[in-house]
């Protein structure tokens, strides 16, 4: 069915699809469409939306809903972000399954309220202090935005985690016309539950890369989670091997599933010498310009990231591999583009980088990134 | 009942729970003599009295002395973020408002990093209880000045005296619309466990402020043995004029059940609005996404 819809309706479908259940916000432009929909859907499903007191409390609401086996969503953009950036570290510490949305606009502090850009994208790896992973996906299409929405709920399931969709103002809050029919519908991941009639220890593990297996805060045990490095039983712990335990689990948990963690889509013209590597509302650019380049007799690849992070690096590293040239067009000053230049640096071949950059608001015009296309 | 959010729920036998059963094992590390214990051992002995099943019961907290508070309890226990744990307690509360829900604090993680969530959790009204065990000083971190640590408080970080008003949390709550108030101490055992057990069991947001001095970096055993009283015979909880103007005393720190009120809970008060619903929407949309 043919329907006129922004992004904040589709990630709204998206997590209704996957079993969301419970959401706290507090409002802030560009993320307000998906919280009011969020408040005005939830109650005639049986669920619970709440407007926060602001985004500290908030995600703090979400966290322990999540802890009692809620689906939890929250939204905000860049300065919520900042706020919500210690309790993130609860979720991974506590591993709380929790979706994100960060709807992005320019900053720094409050910046441009409604100005588009996409410079949060290492702020969202290196969330919060410790430096362990972040899963951040990233939508380009109505279509992404309905189906990374499911995949970000059943990622934070899987590997009990937070992830963040990273999302931007104009993919949020501008209205396309799109077929429905082509939102993909994925199966439904859910946490993990310990067996009711077994012993239950909190965060007991076989390997350092499992997850651990879930208690719901109300259920059949007894259990507990807390903001510090924690033993097995969720209790404190300064022991050293029980704090490199945990530290490492923390990051294997998803650095030894890498391949379940990588998203992009590749659209390769055998002979380019020119790739394209872009996310979010730019790679909607990336994609025209592409396409005029190639009308216009020239050869040219395209990489939509849509999983930003972990960085999908096989993904990367093939498509990088046999190329001249890559662009990296981004409404910021060129953060993906590190990435991107970490990988190409490894290659034996190193293609040259480019960065096509835009911070004044406006968005990158397919033109900007044809001209580098030779 | 309502079934928030359609989570499966568990039935639980009603068991003879000793004080001894809600002891989670862990032993508790704050300083010898720490007022803190007295909370704990009250506390106990309040949700003996009231046989609350283990698995009802969920204790949440921030950080400070009493961010440990959770751990020496058998029951669910979520020990969060510095000031946050009202936030945590609703969430709990309002995704499974069957369990109890007690969050604990201090001065400093209550009326200073949290502030911000108290007089929200309290117009709300949310059906939890929340101890304060207040002890007007940071402990934790080796005994700064906290937001109802009296003027002229000389400490290694305000040498020169603080020159900062206290708050009087007790005023605050009350003024902010709070449904049960009550303030109790320490080393007061008989009569804390009758206040604990009447947060516990008053439907709505509770705010007990407990008197829980700091032996280590602010001594006031004396100061409170020779001030507290009980709250006069005459006082009335449901006159909130009458105590305000017990919570405004200064000279002597009186004990007991200051304000009572009834008015619908949080949880109460979102089911109540969510039956008036019709079920259409984005029900049709998960129905139609749904395998």
């Amino acid at each position: 069915m043919r329907e006129f819809m922004d992004g904040a309706e589709a990630i709204v479908r998206g997590a209704f699809a996957a079993g969301c259940n419970f959401f706290a916000g507090y409002p802030i432009t560009p993320a307000t469409p998906i919280l009011l929909r969020m408040l005005r859907e939830l109650p005639k499903v049986n669920g619970v939306g709440i407007q926060g007191e602001d985004e500290i409390a908030s995600i703090g609401m979400c966290i322990g809903a999540a802890m009692t086996g809620a689906k939890v969503l929250t939204a905000t953009s860049g300065p919520g972000m900042s706020l919500y950036s210690e309790n993130i570290g609860l979720a991974i510490m506590g591993e709380v399954p929790l979706v994100i949305v960060d709807v992005m606009r320019q900053g720094p502090a409050t910046g441009g309220a409604t100005t588009a850009a996409q410079g949060d994208i290492q702020f969202l790896r290196w969330i919060t202090s410790g430096g362990f992973p972040m899963i951040v996906l990233c939508p380009s299409s109505l279509a992404d935005c309905f189906k990374l929405t499911q995949v970000a709920f059943n990622l934070a399931e899987r590997f009990r985690a937070p992830v963040i969709l990273a999302t931007d103002k104009e993919m949020v809050g501008a209205q396309q016309s799109v077929d429905t029919d082509t939102f993909e519908k994925i199966e439904i991941v859910n946490r993990t539950l310990a067996p009711a009639d077994a012993e239950f220890v909190p965060y007991q593990i076989k390997k350092l890369a499992d997850t651990p297996a879930f208690a719901p805060i109300g259920g059949p045990h007894l259990t507990r989670f807390t903001t510090s490095m924690h033993d097995e039983r969720g209790l404190l712990t300064k022991k050293p091997s029980n704090v490199n335990k945990t530290s490492r689990h923390l990051a294997q948990k998803l650095e030894a599933h890498l391949a379940e963690l990588e998203f992009a889509q590749l659209d390769a013209q055998p002979g380019a010498q020119t790739l394209i590597v872009a996310y979010g509302v730019t790679a909607r650019a990336m994609i025209e310009a592409a396409r005029n380049a190639r009308a216009a007799g020239k050869r040219v690849s395209t990489l939509v990231v849509q999983a930003l992070f972990p960085v999908p690096e096989k993904i990367l590293c093939a498509a990088l591999t046999g190329v001249a040239r890559v662009i990296v067009p981004e409404l910021n000053l060129g953060q993906y583009r590190l990435d991107v230049e970490r990988l190409a640096l490894a290659l034996d071949v190193r293609p040259e980088v480019l960065g096509v950059n835009r911070v004044d608001g406006e968005l990158i015009a397919p033109a900007e990134i044809e001209e580098l296309i030779k | 009942m309502i079934s928030n959010l359609e989570l499966p729920t568990f039935k639980f036998e009603p068991v003879n729970l000793s004080v001894n059963d809600y002891k989670s094992g862990v032993p508790p590390v704050w300083c010898p003599g720490c007022g803190d214990y007295g909370v704990l051992a009250s506390f106990y002995k309040a949700i003996s009295e009231l046989q609350i099943p283990r698995e009802q019961l969920a204790i949440v907290s921030g950080i400070g002395c009493s961010g440990r508070f959770p751990a020496f309890v058998e029951a669910y226990g979520l020990h969060g973020t510095h000031g946050r744990a009202l936030p945590l307690a609703t969430g709990v509360k309002m995704a499974r408002p069957e369990l109890t829900v007690v969050a604990a604090g201090g001065d400093g993680d209550a009326f200073s990093i949290g502030m911000g969530h108290v007089p929200h959790a309290i117009r709300r009204n949310v059906d939890i209880t929340y101890i304060v065990m207040d002890n007007e000083i940071y402990g934790l971190t080796k005994g700064q000045p906290s937001p109802t640590s009296p003027m002229g408080m000389e400490k290694k970080a305000s040498p020169y005296g603080t020159v900062e008003q206290p708050l009087n949390p007790l005023m605050l709550a009350i003024t902010c619309g709070a449904t049960w108030v009550g303030r109790g101490f320490s080393s007061k055992p008989k009569e804390l466990v009758e206040l604990i057990k009447q947060a516990i069991t008053h439907k709505g947001f509770s705010f007990l402020q407990i008197m829980s001095p700091c032996v280590t970096f602010f001594d006031t055993y004396e100061h409170f043995k020779n001030r507290t009283r009980p709250l006069p015979a005459e006082h009335d909880p449901r006159d909130r004029m009458s105590a305000l103007k017990y919570a405004l005393e200064d000279q002597t720190v009186y004990l007991g059940l200051y304000y009572q009120e009834e008015r619908l809970t949080y949880d109460q008060g979102y089911a109540a609005k969510r039956q008036t619903l019709p079920n259409y929407g984005v029900r049709q949309i998960m129905d139609k996404y749904r395998r």
